[in-house]
């Protein structure tokens, strides 16, 4: 018998994780662990490995196939371009306290696409091979050039078999023209609420008057809309947040069933001032208590709620696949089957990467309409989109499920080749699966109640969280 | 109960005969053939169709709903089968009735004559509806493998909008095989397999061949690495419901590349009927042997269906799994079910399901 090579990590006194490349994991010992590196395992072990999937007896049988095609799962294949984010303007009606870079004022001139643009965008999309295609149109606030909107959409309607819309809006102020466009099957809306009304004024609305208009809109849309089709994430100011039941039941009371709690992520002068280390901790422990008010509320509520990234990682934790999210997949293929398209025709990886370049702190564009893509500098990201062969995730219990974020690097660090366990990125992730694991191990059944729901399974089998004597 | 053979005059052929009968002028989008039978006069209790200049006389009083059904005629039989019923999902061409297994829930128990059929089957295929799924079953289809392979190369080269639904205990590959089954067009064929525990005794126990487990796996693997849509098929029975969660470890782990996990209920027919009292679950009154394997199946992200439960005999949080899956020609309601809110939405019973014998929690919703 062969075992695949076991990653580890010392949760607790004689309480180590173990994991292999394929994802699956289970609880052990000291014990086992020298058993384990010393090459003497007991019979006992050798059936407890083989049942789990973590060794076979000959290339090509069962055992190694099986392992083979859960290992292909965990690998984020490469697609062809059908995700767009598109900001027709940087122009908004809002000055919230943590945009200073994405946005221009209300008024200003040439921030918005021209004709030519237009035609530019058009024309790009008409190349693409893909017959399906998500757009998310960000600015700025894009409902302040309804009329590009409408023009893209048409236009993907007759191109694409399959095409989806996502307006990422403030809501701020909605035409009844752009309530119709708003309202088409096809169409969802993505808006900001940070999670209390007070909060939300403070930090984006400003006057009781704009808040109200928010407020009425934001009810406007889930009445509309249906709630399937309008999600609402809050940004958290780990110094400054929200009661996490506040935030609960504003979701709740508006019918919403998915919260994405989303750290706020400052940049450039912004970022130094009030530093991520600085409040790394912080975060750590509002996301927990965020978490067990979520399980609280769970225990006896008849509509349950998530936390997506949480209900994302635990997915791909025990699944494997999952490949939809750019902060966590691997490798984190660079502009392959995701691009941004800004204001002015430069093409990015990510939104962040262009933030980061509109701070002037580095350019990471891939390219522009003008010019196509870069395909130099995006197979320069791509030899480091994986943490395959990075030198200290190989060695990580969550490599399996965890993956790179090079913009981040780029952005905090002007470099991707520091010690990984150093990078805000790493640091995060890492907490936060310890949490996920804690969850999957706990013996409370209003925890159990909660996964099975964030799952989509009837019940949560805990044969699932294995430990080995 | 919808029947699969109907009376008909003997007609003079010498060799079976594969037709299409229509009833109304083919529409554009359909195939058209020279083994078209137009309906050329309609009775009360019997309906004539041209064959080729004889009068082909089939006794029904339906004859519009053969529109489009691809029947079979013997020489020398006064009977017709319908191969491939037009309006429906449900159309299985039986290859076989050999048998290298003597699964003790077997519905269809094996014979030891064989005739072959591959030639009429193919004229079928070419006959069969746009983007008809077709079952392909035994008895074991893969006893006359040379045969089936030419007759599936042959099938997706004359109709490549036709998909495959191919029964198999999966025991008759070999390595050498692997070249003819990359040159099928593996994406429109579902391999429904079956496999019973993952403890090897209990397996060949079942399927009552010893070593029949060790080279399901081997060739499982074969299939999975061929690029195979499989749909694993786990009936369960008191010999294995116990087995059932280390089943679900066993397929989430060795054999991930499987698309679907089909758990299902036992078929009161064939040895099912002969060995029911010792064997039937009742998981109306015990749900929990299929709750733990689905939980971890599903957990672990695979897809998993449960065929042939009644959704009453279902918690409700499982019923998402149940499936249509009883076919329509074998399907029957209880006189329980008249008033139940679910009966659109459950597959029903068996036609020969033994209410007496049978769940003990059958209910209207």
């Amino acid at each position: 018998m062969k075992v695949w090579p076991l990653q580890f990590r010392k949760l607790d006194e004689d309480d180590i994780l173990f994991s292999d490349d394929a994802g699956a994991f289970f609880r052990s010992s000291e014990a086992f662990l020298d058993r384990y590196v010393n090459n003497q395992l007991t019979d006992h072990d050798s059936a407890f490995l083989k049942l789990g999937g973590h060794a076979f007896d000959a290339v090509g049988d069962p055992a190694f196939v099986g392992f083979a095609s859960r290992w292909t799962q965990r690998i984020n294949p490469v697609t062809s371009l059908g995700y767009v984010i598109l900001v027709p303007t940087l122009r908004c009606n809002l000055m919230c306290d943590y945009c200073q870079v994405s946005r221009a004022a209300e008024n200003a001139r040439g921030f918005d696409w021209d004709d030519e643009k237009l035609a530019q965008v058009i024309a790009f999309l008409d190349h693409q091979p893909t017959t399906e295609i998500k757009i998310e149109f960000q600015g700025g606030e894009p409902l302040l050039r309804l009329d590009l909107l409408v023009a893209v959409r048409k236009f993907c309607r007759s191109k694409f078999a399959k095409s989806e819309f996502v307006i990422c809006t403030n809501l701020q102020d909605v035409s009844e023209d752009a309530w119709r466009f708003l309202e088409a099957e096809d169409t969802y809306v993505s808006t900001s609420f940070d999670g209390t009304s007070e909060l939300h004024q403070t930090q984006r609305t400003k006057t009781a008057s704009a808040h109200e208009q928010f407020n009425a809109n934001l009810d406007l849309a889930l009445e509309r809309l249906g709630t399937d089709r309008v999600s609402a994430l809050p940004t958290i100011d780990p110094l400054n947040p929200p009661e996490p039941t506040d935030v609960i039941s504003a979701f709740v009371s508006r019918g919403l069933g998915s919260i994405f709690l989303r750290r706020v992520n400052y940049q450039g002068f912004a970022r130094k001032k009030y530093g991520l280390g600085k409040s790394h901790q912080e975060w750590t422990d509002y996301y927990r208590r965020f978490v067990g008010a979520l399980i609280n509320h769970n225990a006896t509520a008849e509509h349950m709620i998530e936390e997506y990234y949480l209900s994302h990682t635990l997915r791909r934790i025990l699944q494997g696949g999952h490949h939809n999210h750019v902060d966590m997949r691997n490798p984190n293929w660079m502009g392959v089957d995701y691009l941004v398209i800004d204001f002015d025709g430069n093409f990015y990886p990510t939104d962040e990467a262009r933030m980061v370049s509109r701070v002037g702190q580095i350019d990471l564009s891939i390219g522009s309409l003008n010019s196509g893509l870069d395909v130099q500098k995006i197979s320069a990201f791509n030899q480091h989109a994986s943490n395959f062969d990075d030198p200290d995730c190989v060695h990580c219990v969550y490599k399996a499920y965890c993956g790179l974020d090079l913009v981040d690097d780029l952005s905090r660090y002007g470099r991707i080749d520091i010690p990984r366990h150093q990078t805000e990125h790493c640091r995060s992730h890492m907490d936060f699966f310890d949490f996920a694991f804690e969850l999957l191990y706990s013996e409370d059944p209003d925890v159990h109640k909660s996964i099975a729901s964030w799952l989509q399974v009837p019940r949560y089998n805990q044969t699932m969280a294995q430990r080995h004597p | 109960m919808i029947q699969l053979q109907l009376k008909i005059d003997p007609i003079p052929i010498v060799e079976p005969l594969v037709v299409r009968l229509r009833t109304s002028p083919p529409d554009l989008s359909a195939t058209e053939s020279d083994h078209d039978a137009m309906m050329v006069s309609k009775g009360t209790e019997s309906a004539d169709f041209d064959v080729n200049g004889f009068s082909l006389r089939v006794h029904t009083r339906q004859a519009e709903s053969l529109d489009g059904d691809v029947v079979l005629v013997v020489p020398g039989r006064g009977t017709l089968h319908r191969l491939i019923r037009a309006s429906s999902n449900h159309n299985t061409l039986l290859i076989t009735e050999q048998c290298d297994q003597k699964c003790i829930m077997c519905s269809q128990p094996p014979k030891k004559y064989h005739r072959d059929m591959f030639d009429q089957f193919l004229q079928a295929i070419v006959l069969a509806p746009r983007e008809a799924t077709i079952g392909l079953s035994g008895g074991e289809p893969f006893l006359h493998k040379a045969r089936l392979m030419e007759f599936l190369r042959k099938a997706q080269t004359a109709r490549p909008d036709i998909r495959f639904h191919i029964l198999t205990n999966c025991q008759h590959f070999e390595p050498a095989d692997e070249a003819d089954l990359n040159s099928l067009n593996m994406a429109s064929i579902l391999w429904g397999i079956p496999i019973y525990a993952a403890n090897p005794t209990i397996h060949d126990q079942i399927v009552a061949k010893e070593g029949a487990f060790e080279i399901l796996e081997r060739n499982l693997a074969l299939l999975g690495k061929a690029g195979a849509v499989l749909e694993l098929r786990t009936v369960i029975l008191k010999s294995n419901i116990t087995e059932l969660e280390e089943l679900a470890n066993h397929v989430t782990r060795n054999l991930s590349f499987a698309q679907v996990w089909a758990i299902m209920q036992l078929e009161n027919i064939g040895y099912a009927r002969m060995n029911w009292e010792t064997e039937f679950c009742d998981t109306s009154t015990e749900f929990n042997g299929v709750a733990d394997a689905v939980d971890l199946a599903v957990g672990r992200g695979l897809r998993t269906k449960l065929y042939n439960f009644p959704l009453c005999t279902v918690p409700p949080a499982y019923r998402e799994c149940c499936t249509l899956s009883i076919s329509d020609w074998k399907q029957k309601f209880l006189p329980t079910c008249d008033d139940c809110e679910l009966r659109s939405s459950c597959t029903g019973f068996f036609e020969w399901y033994p209410e007496e014998r049978g769940f003990s929690g059958i209910r209207a919703q």
